[in-house]
């Protein structure tokens, strides 16, 4: 067989070989990879440490970029500031609320398919979209929430104007489309085999006890997963500040991948912009490691 | 008996959390939908009227005459099928190729493209900008298109994992019967591929209409080419004035087509969820 198979091998044109044909199949990743990819990756880490324009050639400059970025760029950290609170406050809100939601429609219970879609509508509606129509529900004057604020009594609240409460008003947006997540959740906790629910019951354990002893533990990939993804989402919150607050009020929202889009396309300092979308890529990283690091102390693989 | 009545109270206080929640979700939606129906006056009665008094329905072809709609819709269409297409195949070609074929480097390539997904798109953006510049697409849609040919890292991800099941069996059978690897792929591989195609088709058309940033980087200096999202995105801070109801009925239009293609898809949607964790929704 071997023989056979080896004298096959020897017999065929180059083009008929599997090893070649495979790389016919793979061209798109072949072009797409290095010029999407690498090249841009080392040309990127290359002009963070250049004086850049964006019309002439990029001229080295060493670490002047970092060291303008970390102590006189008064945007910048301000900017990093504002990213991290905003992940601080929406990936836990959202891991919790998500999850508690998928537990809330994970029964089976007449109509319960009605209403996995409500709740998965808002993610269905286009970023753009989303962020036009709660501009429009932010409004002071006209818009909705303060609207029933005022019915309620209460004086309205500058959703969008207010440097204390923009971060808030922009989570909101990302709480309302928390239904991707929810469904993520549900299909997890639908993967936990019944028969451990049972065993759970034999034992004696309840609603609580049967969630925080057999559905946690069995969804914890799901979780460490949603954990990273929604991360690294929120580490590069864009649209919300370009459409509807220009980093605004007082920079409140000025987060970081709208200051790399500003630094870049605004004021033409590529360089320093690529200097702080390398900034952005190794924080990223690093707190994906850390996750990664300490998550095996509690994620559950079945096959391990 | 009274275990039965302790789980009739838990399943009506299941079902009164469950509509409680369905308010914050559907109520922006109303509230779009009902401002698009208003007049201008109404739009700007304190207290907000819930439900309009009259029904102007003509303020969706307002909307549409006032934005250059038509345009902007066409080019988001054109843009979003083509990429469409060109993500499935791409996608199904590498997919085949990473999960059935043999070659040197296929573990290498393969984790690439895993990493490649953790990279921040801002990282690449500058440069990759700068390339479609310096070869004159600034001021086109080609940087949209092209990459869709270039296969995405996730969907290529996905690919491979679906066909990776498929039994190898099929692939030898077709081979002694004298078909070659291309025919193999779209003649016995991609027929028993539609699930995975549809989640590819949908999420790649999915992403190049919601895609706001690459025209804003491209085209921003010729309206002409503006796309539904740049319009829709830019309409609030242009010259229209503050015509909300107008806006809000071109922004139900805009998202019409998705929402179209959920009611009819829904299940690949859920699937596309899904296979992040190897199991849909049931």
């Amino acid at each position: 067989m071997a023989v056979q198979k080896s004298i096959e091998r020897a017999g065929k044109p180059f083009w008929q070989k599997e090893g070649f044909q495979a790389y016919l199949f793979m061209i798109p990743t072949l072009i797409g990879f290095p010029l999407l990819c690498a090249y841009p990756m080392i040309y990127s880490l290359y002009c963070a440490f250049c004086d850049w324009d964006g019309v002439n050639s990029p001229v080295w400059a060493g670490l002047k970029n970092f060291k303008y970025l970390f102590t006189v760029d008064p945007i910048f950290l301000k900017s990093l500031k504002v990213t991290f609170l905003y992940a601080l406050i929406n990936v836990p809100v959202t891991l919790i609320l998500g999850l508690a939601l998928a537990v809330l429609l994970n029964k089976k219970l007449s109509g319960i398919k009605i209403f996995r879609v409500i709740y998965y509508l808002p993610t269905i509606v286009p970023g753009v979209a989303a962020i036009v129509l709660w501009q429009f529900i932010f409004k002071s004057d006209i818009g909705l929430l303060n609207g029933l604020l005022r019915q309620l009594g209460f004086s309205g609240v500058g959703w969008l104007t207010d440097e204390r409460v923009v971060l808030l008003s922009l989570s909101i947006i990302k709480w309302w489309s928390v239904g991707g997540m929810m469904m993520v959740f549900l299909s997890g906790l639908q993967s936990v085999p019944a028969e451990l629910y049972e065993a759970a019951a034999l034992d004696g354990a309840n609603g609580w006890k049967q969630f925080r002893y057999v559905s946690m533990p069995m969804i914890t990939p799901v979780l460490f997963l949603q954990l990273i993804t929604g991360l690294i989402g929120c580490m590069q919150a864009f649209e919300e500040a370009q459409i509807m607050t220009l980093g605004g009020p007082n920079y409140a929202s000025h987060f970081i991948n709208y200051d790399i889009y500003t630094t870049a396309f605004t004021n033409q300092k590529y360089g320093r912009a690529c200097a702080e979308s390398w900034v952005l890529f190794l924080i990223i990283m690093v707190l994906t490691m850390i996750i990664f690091r300490k998550s095996e102390s509690y994620v559950y693989y079945e096959n391990d | 008996m009274g275990k039965k009545k302790k789980q009739t109270i838990s399943t009506t206080l299941r079902y009164i959390l469950i509509l409680l929640f369905c308010i914050p979700m559907i109520f922006p939606l109303l509230w779009m939908f009902t401002t698009a129906l208003k007049d201008n006056a109404a739009v700007f009665k304190v207290p907000p009227q819930i439900i309009p008094k009259e029904f102007h329905w003509e303020n969706f072809t307002k909307g549409v005459a006032k934005l250059n709609f038509g345009r902007q819709f066409m080019i988001s269409m054109g843009v979003s099928v083509i990429s469409c297409i060109g993500q499935v195949c791409s996608c199904m070609s590498v997919g085949y190729a990473l999960a059935r074929l043999k070659f040197k480097g296929k573990k290498l390539w393969f984790y690439l493209i895993i990493g490649s997904m953790m990279i921040p798109g801002m990282v690449t953006v500058i440069p990759v900008f700068r390339f479609w510049t310096k070869i004159g697409a600034y001021g086109t849609l080609w940087p949209m298109i092209i990459p869709a040919f270039l296969g995405a890292p996730f969907q290529t991800f996905l690919a491979r994992q679906f066909m990776t099941t498929i039994p190898k069996a099929y692939d030898d059978a077709a081979r002694i019967d004298g078909a070659n690897r291309l025919q193999i792929l779209t003649r016995i591989i991609a027929p028993m591929s539609k699930p995975l195609m549809t989640v590819i088709a949908i999420q790649s058309f999915q992403g190049a209409w919601n895609n706001y940033m690459t025209p804003l980087l491209y085209v921003i200096s010729k309206p002409e080419k503006w796309p539904l999202s740049l319009g829709i995105g830019r309409m609030t801070s242009s010259t229209y004035g503050t015509q909300w109801n107008l806006f809000m009925a071109a922004d139900i239009l805009y998202l019409l087509p998705v929402l179209i293609i959920f009611f009819f898809c829904q299940d690949y949607f859920m699937e596309g969820l899904g296979s992040m964790n190897n199991t849909g929704v049931k």
